[in-house]
């Protein structure tokens, strides 16, 4: 990941602050940075989003295609996360240089969608045992700003409350099955995606946790807890990342505020989306893309 | 792995017969009395056997049953780019299905699953490394699977760590896995394959597994993974009978060192004396 270079002595300030409840920037241990969400910012797309989380800066664009479903899972689509981290974020992510950090994001988006009750596959059935939507997610980071799990979880979440896929009407002639898809721009179906998971990062700075680590707050933490939290506060996955290790006790810890945090994060998330399409046409552009 | 265009993969086209199979209803399966009469806490009978790969600087295989899992060891050698020197030493963690181990055939190619469960690995390992102790090196591991029945990555994180040992490496604890299958209010220790999560079949809430890596002289967490929408009291309990039954594993580890042939760290110090003799000059 991107390096900043920090001093001991620096390292001292940011732990006794933690500790303390009040962080370099002067938020508390649980809470957010300032965050932007705006959705259908790509045309050429079926759904996309941009978050900007502090100075993490996220576009997720989704396009659906028509595919044959896997053999194991016959009566549903597909969806499938790509990361692409974009030399402009850092000058280290060129050629093969980000692909670690890209799979393990990708992966930990595949585990914390991979329940039937948080992504509802079945929804992207078009005929079973033949044809399905196979939604590709793809992530592109353009600034990393620290908590790059969390954006792109709350990135990927909007796009897909953005997306809309064209009706298909299947009609049987003789035997001989034909699909009409629709070209009518709002002849579309929404997704169902109430219930997908936000992913929460604890780091564990000294004694105590953070949410939502800078990335001068990444220098300092030798262990994170990476969980998926749904708006039920129920856990969909959960990894330990960084070379520490935890005490099973702080672990419990983590986890409840993780939940805690999970939840009012996913409601905060669906009221400002459902404000934003409340807005219409009429909602001023935030970022740089118009 | 670079792609082997030469190797002849076969027509691209195949399918396993398995996907077409009338599965057997899952839930049968999860009940209190399970298939090989073992109690929901017991784990299966264990065979651990360090030093098993007579090249390797150290190796451990294990046998869960029918999970069977080896560990290859080697190095410490040069970092291969130069531009990550860094004072501490470099793991780097190989996990890789046998293409046979599996119900389905696995490609020669790490998948996305298996590059999952290599970072897994190395997140479970590296807390328990004297990582300073060889700087400007690299260890490789490689981990093979050669069947699966089931608490794969469990039986990885605890021959990996063994076989780290009996290469002399310099550790602060050991690391036993441990997996567990959580299905509604029963909790299932050492899941069996047909008993483990899968995505596929409609699971309610509540359905998951978790995988422990304990580190059992700190009673310490060294990685946790989790699969599936569990809410958080369950996990919290699975997560506390993970950790009770890795210390259970303990003396097994033990056990098995002391009676590997060669138990010396002095083997990797020695080499890593010769490594950095070699770079001077």
């Amino acid at each position: 990941m991107v390096d900043v270079q920090l001093s001991d002595a620096e390292k001292v300030f940011i732990l006794h602050g933690v500790q303390d409840n009040c962080r370099e920037d002067g938020r508390g241990c649980e809470d957010y940075r300032h965050l932007e969400i705006e959705t259908s910012v790509m045309s050429n797309t079926n759904g996309s989003a941009r978050v900007r989380l502090a100075n993490t800066d996220i576009l997720v664009g989704v396009k659906a295609e028509l595919g044959t479903p896997s053999p194991e899972k016959l009566n549903k689509g597909r969806i499938e996360f790509f990361v692409d981290c974009s030399a402009n974020a850092t000058p280290e992510f060129e050629g093969r240089g980000g692909e670690d950090l890209a799979t393990d994001i990708s992966n930990m988006l595949y585990r914390a969608y991979d329940c039937p009750n948080c992504f509802d596959l079945q929804q992207l059935c078009v005929i079973p045992d033949q044809q399905c939507w196979i939604l590709y997610v793809d992530i592109l980071l353009l600034e990393c700003g620290g908590n790059l799990f969390d954006a792109t979880s709350l990135a990927v979440k909007a796009a897909l409350f953005n997306t809309s896929i064209p009706t298909v009407t299947v009609t049987k002639d003789e035997g001989v099955v034909d699909l009409e898809i629709s070209d009518d721009p709002y002849d579309v179906q929404r997704l169902d995606m109430k219930s997908s998971p936000c992913i929460v990062t604890l780091s564990k700075v000294g004694h105590s946790h953070v949410v939502d680590a800078s990335q001068k707050e990444e220098c300092c933490t030798l262990a994170r807890l990476i969980m998926g939290v749904t708006e039920k506060g129920t856990i969909t996955a959960l990894k330990k990342e960084g070379s520490g290790s935890l005490d099973p006790t702080s672990i419990e810890d983590m986890m409840e505020t993780g939940r805690r945090v999970g939840e009012s994060l996913n409601k905060c998330l669906m009221d400002a989306l459902a404000e934003e399409e409340r807005q219409g046409t009429k909602k001023k552009s935030l970022g740089f893309l118009r | 792995m670079p792609t082997d265009s030469r190797r002849l993969t076969g027509p691209e086209e195949t399918k396993s017969p398995y996907a077409y199979v009338k599965q057997k209803k899952k839930l049968q399966v999860l009940t209190g009395k399970r298939h090989d009469g073992r109690s929901p806490e017991t784990l299966r009978p264990i065979f651990l056997k360090a030093d098993v790969v007579s090249q390797a600087r150290g190796s451990a295989y294990i046998e869960q049953d029918n999970t069977k899992v080896m560990c290859a060891v080697y190095g410490p050698r040069e970092v291969g780019r130069k531009e990550d020197f860094s004072m501490k030493g470099i793991i780097n963690c190989v996990f890789k299905y046998a293409t046979f181990s599996c119900r389905y055939r696995r490609s020669y190619q790490q998948d996305s699953e298996e590059k999952d469960m290599s970072v897994q690995l190395l997140d479970a390992l590296e807390p328990a490394v004297c990582m300073h102790k060889f700087p400007k090196a690299q260890v490789d591991i490689y981990v093979t699977v050669l069947q699966n029945d089931g608490s794969a990555l469990a039986a990885a994180i605890t021959c990996a760590s063994v076989a780290l040992a009996n290469a002399g490496v310099d550790m602060y604890d050991l690391v036993a896995g441990c997996s567990v299958r959580i299905a509604d209010n029963l909790v299932l220790v050492d899941p069996t394959e047909s008993e483990e999560y899968k995505s596929q079949d409609d699971n309610p809430v509540n359905h998951g597994s978790v995988t422990l890596g304990y580190m059992p002289s700190l009673y310490q967490v060294s990685a946790i993974t989790s699969k599936g929408e569990i809410e958080f009291e369950v996990i919290k309990k699975a997560i506390n009978l993970c950790g009770n039954t890795s210390q259970t594993l303990y003396p097994v580890l033990q056990k098995c060192l002391n009676n590997s042939r060669f138990s010396l760290s002095l083997r990797f110090s020695l080499s890593l004396v010769r490594y950095h003799f070699c770079v001077q000059f």
